[in-house]
C-alpha cells in the first residue's frame, strides 16, 4: 500500500494551514521583532538585532508593571464576580417555576453585543454630562453634582468593569444553568430525606455537579479575555492619565500611536503567555473535573 | 402549629426576596440595550438637554440621516453594513467547512496526542486580538492585502476556526457511530456517509456553531480596526467610531447604527438559541 | 451460494490481540450464533466479517469471493446494531428505502421493496414516523426491515435484543427465528446471551479470550461440553463442578471422602490419582424418590441442603459438599427444611469428568 498521510490529519490540514498562515507566521515574525528596535516609520530598523533590550526595557518599566498588575487584578476580579453573579442568577432562574425560557432569552441579551457597542453603550450611559446614570442620580436627588464616572481614576475602572461584567456573567449564567437543568434530580431528594439543609444539598450535591460546567465557562471566557481592551479603548481609551491603562491598551499605544513596533511586540508576547497561561490553566481544570465525574470520553 | 407558621412565613420573605432580586437583574440587563434604542429615537437637541427630559419624543431623524449618508457626517452606513456582511459571511461560511472537517477528524478518529492538538488549536484562539493585530497590520501591509475584504476573511476564519472545532466536535460526538456504519452497510462511501447521514442529524449544531462564527466576526473591532481604512472594508464596529470626533460624539447617530448592528445578531441568535447551548455544554462537558 | 469462511483471522489492537488466528466455515443459509462473555472477541470477529474493522491477518471469504479489503459497501452483507443506529432524520420508509437510493435503484423498485419488507414486519402503520417516535420493539423491527430489504447475502446481528426488556426479547428472539425461515439467507448473530444463542442457532460458536472454544449445534454443546467453561456458560443453573480424585478402586473421592464410581464417559481414560472436576447437571441430580426413573448407573450422594426454590412441579434444590455448591432438581416436591440432610441420586450416564489442570474434558465416547 502507498504510504499516505492520515485520514484524521488531512481533515485537520485545512485548519491547520489556515492558522498556521494568519495567526503563526505573524506571531514568529512578532517574536522577532520584538527583538529589534522596530518602528513603522524607519523600516530599515527591523534589521537591527538588539536581542533582548526591548524586554529587559518594558520588564524595568513601571508603567508596564502598573499596566500589567492592573490587568491580572482586573481580570481576577471580573473573573469571580462574572462567576459569582452568573451562579447567582442561574440559580434564580432556576427556581422560577414560570417563564423560564423567556428568562434565558433575556440571559442572552448581553452576548450578542459587541464589545465595542458595549464599551459605547456605557460610555453614553455612564457620561457625566448627559448620561443614563448622573441623570437618574441628579433628577432623584441623590447627587447634585455630576459624578465623573469615567474622569475619576476609581470610577472609571469601576465603570468599566461593570461593563465588562454586564457583558460577560451571561456566559456563566447560561452555562451554569444549563448545567442545572441537566442536573438530576434523585441525589438533591435523597439529601432532603437525609436531613441536608438546602445550604448542605447545595454545598455538597449541587456544586460539585456544575463546577465541570463552570470550567466550561471559565475555558470559553479565558479564550477572549482580551475582549476587554475594546471596552477599554472605547470607554476610557486608558485614561484618565494611564489610571486605567491595562496591558492591551498600552500594547496599542506604543504600536500604534508611538509607532514602536518592535517594542510593542514585547509586550504583545507578555500578554498573549498572560492569555495561555490562563486558557491552560482552566483547560487543566476542566479535564480534571470531568474526570472526577467520569465524563472524559 | 408555631413551628409550621414560622415557617411558612419564612418561606414566603424568602419569595419575595427571590422574586425582587430576579427582577433587578433583568432590569440591569435589559436596561441599557433599551437606553440605546430608545435615544436612536430622540432628536439630539433632547438627549443633549440639561437638566434632562423624561418625556421622550419620537423621531426617525437618525435613520434618515444614517441611510440617506447625509447630515450626521455623511457616514457611509450602507458600505459598512454590506463589508461587515460579505466579511462575517464568507469567513463564517469557511471557517465552518474548515471547523467541520477538524471537529470530525477529533469526534471521530483515535490518533497520537489529540488532546494536545486540541489544546493547541485553542491556544491560537486565545491570543489576544491586538497582540496579533501588530504584526498582521506589517505582513499585511508587505502582503498588500490591507483594507480589503480578502484580508479580513482570512483573519476572521483563522480566529474562528478553532472555537468552531470545538462545538462541531461536540455535536459529532452525540451521534453514535453505529449510525456511520449503517450507512455504510447501507452501501455508502466515507463521503456520502457523512454529507447524507452525519451532517443531516448534527445539523443544528453546526447551524449554531456558525452563528457563533457569525457573531464573532461581525462583533471583532481589535482586529478590524488595524486592518481597515476606508468604505472598501471598514466594517459596522470599526463604523462606530465614525460617530466620535475629537471631543464630541454624535450619540443619536452611534445609538441608531448600534441598533442596525444589535438587530441581525439578536434575531439569528433567537432562532438557535436552544441548540447554542447544547453545543457549548456537550462539546466541553463530553471532551 | 453465500458460505462465509474465516481462515485465521486474527486483530491486534497495536500490540494487544483480540481475535487469535479463528478458523469457522459458515454454511449457506445457516443460522450462527457467537456467543461468550464480554471482551471475547465475538462483536470484533462480527465487525470484521462486515468491513467496519480491518483484519489484521488471515482471510474472509464470503460466497467464495475474498473481502479482506473490501468496505463494506461492497460486501453484499446487512447489519442489525444493538442500540438500531436508524436514522434519525429520516421516517421509517426512508430508513428502509435508504440503501437502495443510495444504489440509485428506479423508484418503483424502491417502492416495492420497502413495501415488501414493510409488510414481513408489520410495519405498514408506521412508514411516515421517526424513529424518536416509535418503541423499542418498533425500532427492533425497523432496523431488521431495513437489513432485509436489499436482499442480501449475510445478515449480522450483534446483540439486537440486549436493549429489550425481557417479554419484548422472548418475543422478538420468535419473530427472528421466523424470519430466518421465511428469508433462508446465512445468518451470523452475536449475543452474550447462552439462552439467544440456545434458541435460535443451527449452530454455536462459543468464544472465550478471542478463541474459538467448542463449535456445535445447541444440543452438542449442551450434552458434551469440552471444556468446564462451556459446560458452565451453557446451560441454565450453569453445570455442578465437584472437586475429586482418582482412586485406586476406580472411583473419585470427593472432598468428603465421599467415593463414587467414575462415570462411563471417562472410564477407561481417567489415571489413578488424577485431579479431576465430576459435572453433572442439576437435572440429574435428584432427591432419591423424587426424581424420573434414570436408566444406567447411578450413585448416590449425601448432602445437605441450605435453601429450596420451590417452582411448582419442581424444587430447585441448593445443597453444599464441602463449601462447593451443588443445585439439584426435586420432582413432585415436598417441603424441605433447611440443614436438612438428604441423599441424592446421580444419574452418571449424564456425568461428565473433566481434568483438574488443563480443565479439558475426560471422554472416551
Amino acid at each position: 500500500m502507498r504510504r499516505r498521510l492520515p485520514e484524521w490529519f488531512l481533515l485537520l490540514l485545512p485548519a491547520i494551514i489556515v492558522i498556521a498562515a494568519v495567526i503563526l507566521i505573524p506571531l514568529l515574525f512578532s517574536l522577532y521583532s520584538s527583538f529589534t528596535p522596530y518602528k513603522l516609520t524607519r523600516p530599515s530598523s527591523l534589521w537591527n538585532w538588539i536581542g533582548v533590550r526591548n524586554y529587559e526595557r518594558i520588564l524595568t518599566d513601571a508603567k508596564f508593571w502598573a499596566a500589567f498588575g492592573r490587568t491580572v487584578l482586573f481580570l481576577t476580579i471580573a473573573l469571580n464576580l462574572e462567576l459569582l453573579l452568573g451562579l447567582g442568577i442561574a440559580l434564580m432562574v432556576n427556581k422560577v417555576t414560570w417563564g423560564q425560557r423567556t428568562l434565558r432569552t433575556v440571559l442572552m441579551f448581553p452576548m450578542m453585543f459587541s464589545p465595542i457597542l458595549v464599551g459605547f453603550q456605557f460610555k453614553f450611559i455612564f457620561n457625566d454630562n448627559v448620561g443614563l446614570v448622573n441623570n437618574i442620580l441628579q433628577s432623584t436627588g441623590i447627587s447634585n453634582a455630576a459624578l465623573p464616572w469615567l474622569v475619576d481614576g476609581k470610577l472609571a475602572l469601576f465603570s468599566i468593569l461593570f461593563a465588562e461584567i454586564w457583558m460577560s456573567t451571561s456566559v456563566f449564567a447560561i452555562l451554569i444553568l444549563a448545567g442545572l437543568f441537566a442536573m438530576p434530580r434523585d441525589p438533591l431528594e435523597a439529601a432532603k430525606v437525609d436531613g441536608c439543609t438546602s445550604w448542605q444539598s447545595f454545598r455538597h450535591i449541587t456544586l460539585p455537579f456544575l463546577m465541570p460546567f463552570v470550567f466550561i465557562a471559565m475555558t470559553i471566557r479565558s479564550l477572549d479575555v482580551a475582549r476587554a481592551y475594546d471596552i477599554v479603548q472605547i470607554m476610557t481609551g486608558g485614561g484618565p492619565a494611564r489610571r486605567t491603562e491595562l496591558l492591551w491598551t498600552l500594547m496599542s499605544r506604543t504600536g500604534y500611536v508611538d509607532a514602536r513596533m518592535g517594542l510593542a511586540n514585547a509586550m504583545g508576547y507578555v500578554s498573549i503567555l498572560l492569555s495561555i497561561a490562563f486558557t491552560i490553566y482552566f483547560f487543566r481544570k476542566l479535564s480534571a473535573a470531568r474526570a472526577g465525574l467520569g465524563m472524559e470520553g | 402549629m408555631d413551628r409550621n407558621r414560622t415557617h411558612r412565613y419564612r418561606r414566603r420573605m424568602l419569595r419575595a426576596a427571590h422574586l425582587t432580586a430576579l427582577f433587578l437583574t433583568m432590569a440591569v440587563i435589559c436596561i441599557p440595550g433599551m437606553w440605546i434604542i430608545l435615544n436612536s429615537f430622540r432628536p439630539t437637541v433632547e438627549i443633549m438637554a440639561k437638566p434632562p427630559v423624561w418625556n421622550p419624543t419620537f423621531t426617525l431623524d437618525h435613520y434618515r440621516a444614517m441611510f440617506g449618508g447625509v447630515g450626521e457626517g455623511g457616514v457611509p452606513v450602507f458600505s459598512y453594513l454590506w463589508n461587515s456582511v460579505v466579511i462575517s459571511g464568507t469567513s463564517t461560511l469557511i471557517a465552518i467547512l474548515f471547523g467541520m472537517s477538524g471537529g470530525y477528524a477529533f469526534a471521530r478518529y483515535q490518533f497520537q496526542g489529540k488532546s494536545g492538538y486540541f489544546v493547541g488549536l485553542m491556544l491560537f484562539r486565545a491570543v489576544p486580538g491586538v497582540a496579533l493585530s501588530l504584526p498582521l497590520f506589517i505582513v499585511f501591509a508587505r502582503v498588500g492585502i490591507i483594507d480589503t475584504h480578502f484580508g479580513l476573511i482570512l483573519v476572521y476564519v483563522a480566529m474562528n476556526v478553532p472555537f468552531t472545532i470545538w462545538l462541531t466536535d461536540g455535536f459529532f460526538r452525540q451521534i453514535p457511530k453505529e449510525l456511520h456504519e449503517a450507512a455504510e452497510i447501507d452501501g455508502c462511501t466515507r463521503w456520502q456517509a457523512f454529507w447524507r447521514v452525519e451532517f443531516p442529524v448534527a445539523r443544528s449544531g453546526v447551524a449554531s456553531a456558525a452563528i457563533f462564527a457569525f457573531l464573532t466576526s461581525w462583533n471583532e473591532f481589535a482586529l478590524a480596526s488595524q486592518l481597515t481604512r476606508s468604505v472598501n472594508s471598514k466594517t459596522m464596529p470599526v463604523g462606530l467610531l465614525d460617530f466620535t470626533a475629537e471631543f464630541t460624539i454624535n450619540w443619536g447617530g452611534m445609538c441608531a447604527l448600534a441598533v442596525l448592528m444589535i438587530l441581525p445578531a439578536l434575531i439569528l441568535t433567537f432562532i438557535v438559541q436552544k441548540h447554542l447551548i447544547a453545543g457549548l455544554t456537550f462539546g466541553g462537558v463530553k471532551g | 451460494m453465500t458460505e462465509v469462511t474465516l481462515t485465521n483471522v486474527i486483530k491486534r489492537y497495536g500490540a494487544q490481540q483480540a481475535v487469535h488466528g479463528i478458523n469457522l466455515e459458515i454454511l449457506d443459509g445457516e443460522f450462527v450464533v457467537l456467543v461468550g462473555p464480554s471482551g471475547c472477541g465475538k462483536s470484533t470477529t462480527l465487525r470484521m466479517i462486515a468491513g467496519l474493522e480491518e483484519i489484521s491477518d488471515g482471510q474472509i471469504t464470503i460466497g467464495n469471493r475474498v473481502v479482506n479489503d473490501l468496505p463494506p459497501r461492497e460486501r453484499n452483507i446487512s447489519m442489525v446494531f444493538q442500540n438500531y443506529a436508524l436514522y434519525p432524520h429520516m421516517s421509517v420508509a426512508e430508513n428502509l428505502g435508504f440503501s437502495l437510493k443510495i444504489a440509485k435503484r428506479p423508484l418503483a423498485e424502491i417502492g416495492a421493496a420497502v413495501a415488501e419488507a414493510a409488510a414481513i414486519l408489520g410495519l405498514e402503520d408506521l412508514m411516515d414516523r421517526k424513529p424518536g417516535a416509535l418503541s423499542g420493539g418498533q425500532r427492533q423491527r425497523v432496523a431488521m426491515g431495513r437489513a432485509i430489504v436489499r436482499h442480501p447475502d449475510v445478515f449480522l446481528f450483534d446483540e439486537p435484543l440486549s436493549n429489550l426488556d425481557a417479554k419484548l426479547r422472548t418475543q422478538m428472539r420468535v419473530e427472528i427465528k421466523k424470519l430466518h425461515q421465511k428469508v433462508g439467507n446465512t445468518i451470523i448473530y452475536v449475543t452474550h446471551d447462552q439462552v439467544e444463542a440456545m434458541t435460535l442457532a443451527d449452530r454455536i460458536v462459543l468464544m472465550r479470550d478471542g478463541h474459538i472454544v467448542q463449535v456445535g449445534t445447541p444440543l452438542e454443546l449442551f450434552n458434551q461440553p469440552e471444556d468446564t467453561f462451556v459446560a458452565t456458560f451453557i446451560g441454565s443453573p450453569p453445570m455442578n463442578l465437584l472437586d475429586g480424585v482418582v482412586t485406586d478402586a476406580g472411583t473419585v473421592r470427593l472432598a468428603d471422602d465421599q467415593e463414587l464410581t467414575v462415570p462411563v464417559s471417562a472410564r477407561s481414560d481417567v489415571r489413578r490419582g488424577q485431579q479431576v472436576k465430576l459435572g453433572f447437571r442439576a437435572d440429574n441430580l435428584s432427591p432419591v424418590g423424587h426424581g424420573v426413573a434414570e436408566e444406567g448407573e447411578t450413585a448416590e450422594l449425601n448432602l445437605i441442603v441450605e435453601l429450596s426454590e420451590p417452582l411448582g412441579t419442581e424444587t430447585l434444590l441448593f445443597a453444599t459438599l464441602a463449601g462447593t455448591e451443588v443445585q439439584g432438581k426435586m420432582l413432585n416436591p415436598r417441603p424441605v427444611k433447611p440443614g436438612e440432610t438428604m441423599t441424592f441420586r446421580l444419574a452418571l450416564g449424564k456425568a461428565h469428568v473433566f481434568d483438574a489442570q488443563s480443565t479439558k474434558v475426560v471422554r472416551s465416547i
